[in-house]
């Protein structure tokens, strides 16, 4: 494309440029650089009793002069309490235990409806993706009626004579991962259904041909080939589960704190926003190195081929 | 001067106590209404190299996978080396297959492709790697060894293909149109390589192919399909001088078929009145009633220039030279004999052309031997 076109005049198309450049970086600029250095111009104040509820940043003094005061002791006490730490990494494992869960039941989940014949294809992804017809809020809570001491699972495990007592599931980490993996698991089918889709079947006859089983096949095969639909799932869950709030403050009990109901407490209840911004921002920090890493890992095994 | 054993060993169909390798008995494979393949029986022998050619949607591709165990077959039975494979999966069977589309692993390199294989029968590590570096050797592609097949040219990927699916050294190789994306150099040294391969290793090959010129160039034999039938096998000389249909003698090389009815028979003779107002006498050694709807086929290059013409000698017909084609080492004579036809006729240029004496509106007379053509009833 280095001939321009001959028959448009040059302002045109420098107006379209930036257009098609401009307008993403306003849109990133002002919707996610703009926030984010709120919250970090927020995690650097102090809480105050007044409205916003944060000292400012810089103050002008008799003299003509500008002090800017930069508190990093909302960033200190979230590394020096065990209680936030713990929040930390009880989200990290919620969030890599439901992804793996999530994985395990959306993969075959996934490939049954990329392998169906063509015309049960939409019905099956029609039915992952009609529960998002529902509030979330509210099949969230359809899944405490489930699990409580006189719920539907417990009742129906009594009828059936496995357990003598109702089990003790609403209020822990269990109900947690339920909740978490029923919710996400469309994000996690619906990218590997994409890719696996688009699997060339003749890849698998030239396996079998020489010589795979067909689960040696899915091995060498299909599962490397759908590696970029596994990361994208698993983004898709893992990033949005670290910061969830409903799920555990409904289902989950007092020892299921995460990073969302510590923001959610820190915010509201003890209205001390600067500590609730620096414990964004350290969230933020935590999600977006691995990501980093991983795309850069990701880009060099492209780079080696693929 | 072959004897008579000689002969039978070099080919086998001949010999009715030879046992084929492979024996598809009475297969059909239908996909909804469509018959894909129809009723089709073939025995292939060992070490044979055999093609099947047809046009395009004839059936030549399923046939193959039907062998390769990736269809199985609506109704029929298959035996490989005497043993029915009808239901055996494609990961068992002593088959190797190159595919049409090639089907190379995106994720991997020429050289993990081609070692696919090897993996899965577990060959030792240092064999295997011998194995993959006399395979690149072979097809020319050892300084591709690192590349991945979307970084390859279209014949770069064919000859990935065809070295991974040689790896394994097959008792049967399967190859769906092998050299289709090659150009005319790489094909003949590619089509020379893989006879003296199929002779080095044994390997029974079965080919489809579209180009006629190959399968004349490599087979053994020849099955010619058409809708999902075998209309003719035999050696590519039989297919080429004594086709049994029109459809085979139009398909292979060029023809001139001259329509008519059988008038007499004179012992191994017969003669066909044509509606060119003169009547052909041809050699048929198939018994023929008289009025059968027939037609005379006569390859171009079997026409002669006739230099005496007589209006009652045999075969011959005289006509207007319309159009010539110059090839080279041959011209195509194309000579209007008749309102509605035109016979096709190849002359060697023996004489530099300049010298040639025919040229376009010149009337000449031509003329065959009775023994240079075959009566189809077909
Ligand atoms: N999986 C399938 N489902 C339905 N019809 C099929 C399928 N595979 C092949 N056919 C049909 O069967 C017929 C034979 O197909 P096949 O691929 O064997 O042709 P081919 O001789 O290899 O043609 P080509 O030379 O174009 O490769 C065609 O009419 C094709 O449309
Ligand atoms: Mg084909």
């Amino acid at each position: 494309m280095a001939a321009p076109v001959p028959n448009r005049p040059v302002r045109d198309r420098r107006l379209s440029r930036i257009v098609n450049v401009g307008l993403p970086y306003l849109w990133l600029g002002l919707f996610f650089l703009l926030p984010l250095g709120i919250v970090l111009r927020i995690s650097l104040a102090e809480p105050a009793l007044a409205q916003p509820p944060y000292t400012a940043l810089w103050e002008w003094l008799e003299s003509g002069m500008v002090t800017i005061q930069l508190n990093f002791g909302n960033f200190m006490l979230v590394w020096a309490d065990d209680l936030y730490l713990v929040a930390f990494l009880n989200s990290l494992r919620v969030a890599l235990v439901c992804t793996l869960l999530c994985l395990l039941l959306g993969y075959p989940m996934a490939y049954a409806i990329a392998t169906a014949p063509e015309r049960w294809r939409l019905l099956l992804l029609m039915l992952i993706v009609l529960p998002f017809w529902t509030s979330f809020l509210i099949r969230v809570y359809a899944w405490i009626g489930i699990l409580k001491a006189n719920g539907f699972l417990n009742n129906f495990l009594l009828w059936l004579g496995v357990i003598d007592e109702p089990l003790a599931i609403l209020h822990t980490q269990v109900a947690v991962y339920i909740g978490v993996v029923y919710s996400y698991l469309p994000f996690m089918i619906l990218p590997l259904y994409a890719n696996l889709t688009r699997l060339d079947r003749s890849l698998l006859e030239a396996a079998a041909d020489l010589g795979c089983r067909p689960w040696r096949a899915f091995l060498r095969v299909t599962l490397p080939l759908s590696r970029a639909g596994i990361i994208a799932g698993s983004m898709l869950v893992f990033i949005p589960v670290v910061g969830e709030f409903v799920i555990p403050d409904l289902l989950g009990g007092p020892r299921t704190l995460m990073v969302g109901g510590m923001l959610w407490t820190e915010f509201f209840s003890n209205k001390d926003w600067p500590l609730a911004a620096a414990l964004a921002m350290v969230l933020l920090g935590l999600l977006v190195v691995p990501f980093v890493l991983m795309q850069r890992w990701q880009q060099r095994a492209e780079a080696r081929g693929s | 001067m072959a004897s008579a054993i000689d002969r039978r060993s070099l080919e086998p169909w001949q010999d009715p106590q030879a046992e084929p390798y492979v024996r598809i008995e009475r297969v059909t494979k239908k996909f909804g209404d469509i018959y894909a393949v129809d009723d089709v029986s073939l025995a292939i022998f060992q070490g044979e190299f055999f093609s099947l050619l047809g046009g395009s949607g004839c059936g030549k591709s399923t046939l193959l996978r039907l062998l390769a165990g990736l269809e199985s077959p609506s109704a029929g039975r298959i035996h490989i080396d005497g043993v029915d494979v009808t239901d055996i999966p494609p990961y068992h069977r002593p088959v190797n297959m190159m595919f049409q589309s090639y089907a190379l692993f995106p994720h991997m390199n020429v050289e993990q492709n081609v070692e696919f294989g090897l993996k899965q029968e577990r060959m030792p590590r240092r064999e295997r790697a011998e194995r993959v570096a006399e395979m690149l050797d072979l097809l020319k592609i050892t300084e591709l060894r690192q590349r991945q097949p979307d970084q390859l040219s279209g014949g770069q990927r064919q000859r990935a293909a065809l070295a991974r699916s040689l790896a394994k050294h097959p008792k049967l190789l399967l190859l769906d149109e092998p050299l289709g994306a090659l150009d005319k150099r790489l094909r003949e040294h590619t089509q020379f390589e893989l006879v003296n391969l199929q002779e080095r290793i044994g390997t029974t090959f079965i080919t489809v192919t579209h180009d006629q010129e190959e399968a004349m160039t490599m087979s053994t034999r020849i099955a010619v399909m058409d809708a999902g039938q075998i209309i003719q096998v035999d050696t590519p000389t039989g297919i080429y001088e004594y086709p049994n249909s029109r459809f085979v003698a139009e398909f292979i090389g060029s023809v001139n078929l001259f329509e008519g009815k059988v008038m007499r028979r004179d012992g191994d003779e017969v003669l066909v009145e044509s509606p060119l107002g003169r009547s052909l006498q041809m050699h048929c050694p198939h018994p023929l009633a008289l009025g059968t709807p027939v037609a005379v086929a006569v390859r171009p290059e079997k026409i002669k220039l006739c230099m005496d013409f007589r209006a009652d000698a045999v075969n011959q017909i005289a006509g207007v030279v319309e159009d010539i084609a110059y090839l080279g080492d041959v011209s195509i004579y194309h000579v209007r004999v008749g309102p509605e036809k035109i016979v096709t006729m190849t002359l060697a240029n023996i004489q530099p052309r300049t010298e040639q004496a025919l040229t376009w509106g010149q009337e000449v007379a031509m003329e065959w031997s009775p023994t240079s053509g075959v009566v189809l009833t077909d």
